[in-house]
């Protein structure tokens, strides 16, 4: 692998955002809007309950969080389709660059807009509802790190379909990851599901960090073996979603890269 | 000269439906040979790109090998692409990029030590100063062709793939970029492979010309010799009188004409011209300017893409 080359595509993303306001909005606009309507809606929700507070957290916490799997694949399936879009994939990969420091290198600009864009909103939620997401202080970097694996999974297998059918189906950039979310419990504790999604949850390791993280806001502690479980979970997805992309691109070089549009 | 690029039976099919299969590239053979420029010229579908697609890595190909500099490519890409580089009509820059900024990224993908000085260098040459910082959907498609021309000597390439460099350019910069291209080889001995259809541009420029036609290779020879295989020349007459009767002779002698006017252009064997002429001459034909034209590439490629349809 080359740092360089990895840089240079590093690079090649940020320019590209620097230009985009479909980007720009990607990172800034929508979790704001987000942060907007949900809390608004858990601020009229808690003059119903008791423990007022605690909603808010609660619903803000997990859109948040949610910005950290959204991200991790959203760099990878929307780059892939930026290049498709302007017809630079060739140019690309008459280079030296190989596949794999792409990845890389899409990885690294999901990791670096997911800080932006998880730190902004941080920053929002506190200003609009006195949320400090910070502090769930170091369990929030176990839960993040399980949160952008599953980004990283979902983006790999999107991209995977994308190099093998093209940009026919490029709305799963966008809509795959949300096949997940009402299974990984993100605004509501697991037991509110019923039992068949419950049992579909346990395969899904969101659901995990979700769970984890309403019991650090509840309890201040972790259940680390469910964290493991999660981690166990999310790397055999891992490596499988990061087979079938690189089989994509295999099969892709069957029939040449200038096919795929 | 040693050979910088070997390519051995190499043989690229495509799946056509579940049963059916399509040769596009039939076993071939060529090399490249240190500074020499090579023309791929064939008819549209002839398996020109689909060669060039393999040479850079972008098509795997169904079997054969291809060798730069002595090494396997599929062993050793990377260090083989450091070397070569491409430039194509049906391949875009990132739109919203700025001309500066595509070059800036792409220069990291290969290792050059003094990027800013390659840049400002590949910069001058190219006369592209006033177009640095417009955006590459502002930039007309001669524009576009010279930046992507531009990009790919940023690496300093040993060998490099150009598939119809001078398209969408204006004479003048064409003329500029093929001596540019003639003068690098000179300078560098980078070598070429170009395919295009401008066939004088060919003729200019090109050492040797590889014809392929239905993924096979029809002829390897220099412009010179693949036009001297074709023994028809054309001759342009003024006719100021006996128009009709020259029509009706080459109807007879069933010799291909083109008439303009009274201009009529006539394929005529180059050996059988004297005699065309007095027979003219004999049948009263008074014509006042008179041209005859050796075959070219052109011809060549006409006749043989021809062939091959019928």
């Amino acid at each position: 692998m080359s740092i360089r080359r990895i840089f240079g595509m590093v690079l090649r993303y940020f320019l590209y955002f620097k230009h985009s306001f479909d980007r720009m909005s990607d990172v800034f606009y929508w979790p704001t809007i987000d942060l907007l309507l949900w809390g608004l809606t858990s601020s009229y929700f808690r003059s119903f309950i008791s423990d007022k507070n605690h909603i808010i957290m609660m619903i803000v916490s997990g859109i948040l969080l949610w910005i950290i799997v959204w991200r991790g694949q959203y760099e990878i399936t929307v780059n892939l389709l930026e290049e498709l879009w302007s017809k630079n994939l060739i140019n690309l990969f008459v280079s030296p660059l190989k596949f794999s420091e792409w990845l890389v290198s899409v990885v690294i600009v999901g990791i670096l807009k997911a800080v932006i864009s998880f730190s902004f909103a941080g920053l929002v939620a506190f200003m609009l509802y006195k949320v400090k997401i910070f502090s769930l202080g170091f369990y929030l970097l176990p839960l993040s790190g399980l949160l952008i694996i599953t980004g990283w999974w979902v983006g790999f297998l999107v991209g995977g379909l994308i190099l093998r059918y093209g940009t026919k189906i490029q709305t799963f950039a966008w809509a795959a990851v949300m096949l997940i979310s009402p299974f990984s419990a993100i605004y509501y504790p697991l037991s509110t599901l019923p039992a068949w999604a419950q049992k579909v949850a346990v395969f899904v390791p969101t659901s995990y960090v979700f769970e984890g993280a309403r019991q650090v806001i509840d309890h201040g502690s972790l259940d680390w073996n469910k964290l493991l479980v999660c981690l166990a979970i999310n790397l055999v997805y891992l490596t499988l979603a990061l087979r079938f992309i690189n089989s994509s691109f295999s099969k892709i070089l069957k029939k040449g890269l200038v096919k795929v549009y | 000269m040693d050979n910088v690029l070997e390519v051995k039976n190499l043989v690229q099919k495509f799946n056509v439906g579940k049963r059916n299969e399509f040769i596009a590239v039939n076993n071939i053979s060529f090399s490249l040979k240190e500074g020499e420029i090579l023309g791929l010229l064939g008819p549209n579908g002839a398996g020109k790109t689909t060669t060039i697609q393999m040479l850079l890595g972008v098509l795997t190909p169904t079997s054969g090998a291809i060798n730069y500099f002595g090494k396997d490519f599929s062993r050793f890409r990377e260090e083989i692409l450091e070397q070569v580089n491409f430039s194509s009509t049906y391949t875009e820059l990132p739109w919203n990029f700025t001309v500066s900024e595509c070059f800036e990224f792409i220069t990291y993908l290969y290792d050059i030590s003094d990027r800013k000085t390659r840049i400002k260098k590949i910069i001058d040459i190219f006369r592209l100063n006033n177009l640095l910082d417009k955006e590459m959907h502002q930039l007309s498609a001669g524009q576009k062709t010279r930046v992507n021309l531009a990009k790919a000597f940023l690496n300093f390439p040993k060998v490099l793939l150009l598939d119809e460099p001078t398209a969408s350019l204006d004479p003048d910069v064409a003329s500029y970029i093929r001596d540019f291209l003639l003068e690098e080889r000179k300078k560098f001995n980078v070598s070429i492979i170009l395919t295009s259809h401008n066939m004088a541009e060919v003729d200019e420029v090109c050492d040797r010309v590889i014809f392929i036609n239905h993924g096979e290779i029809v002829a390897d020879d220099t412009p010179d010799n693949l036009a001297k295989t074709i023994d028809v020349s054309h001759i342009s007459l003024y006719v100021k009188d006996g128009l009709k009767r020259t029509i009706e002779y080459c109807h007879n002698q069933q010799l291909a004409y083109h008439l303009e006017g009274r201009d009529i252009i006539i394929d005529v064997r180059e050996k059988e011209i004297p005699d065309f002429l007095r027979k003219l001459m004999d049948k009263g034909v008074y014509y006042d300017e008179i041209s005859i034209d050796k075959p070219t590439l052109e011809d060549y490629f006409l006749s043989v893409s021809q062939q091959k349809r019928r």
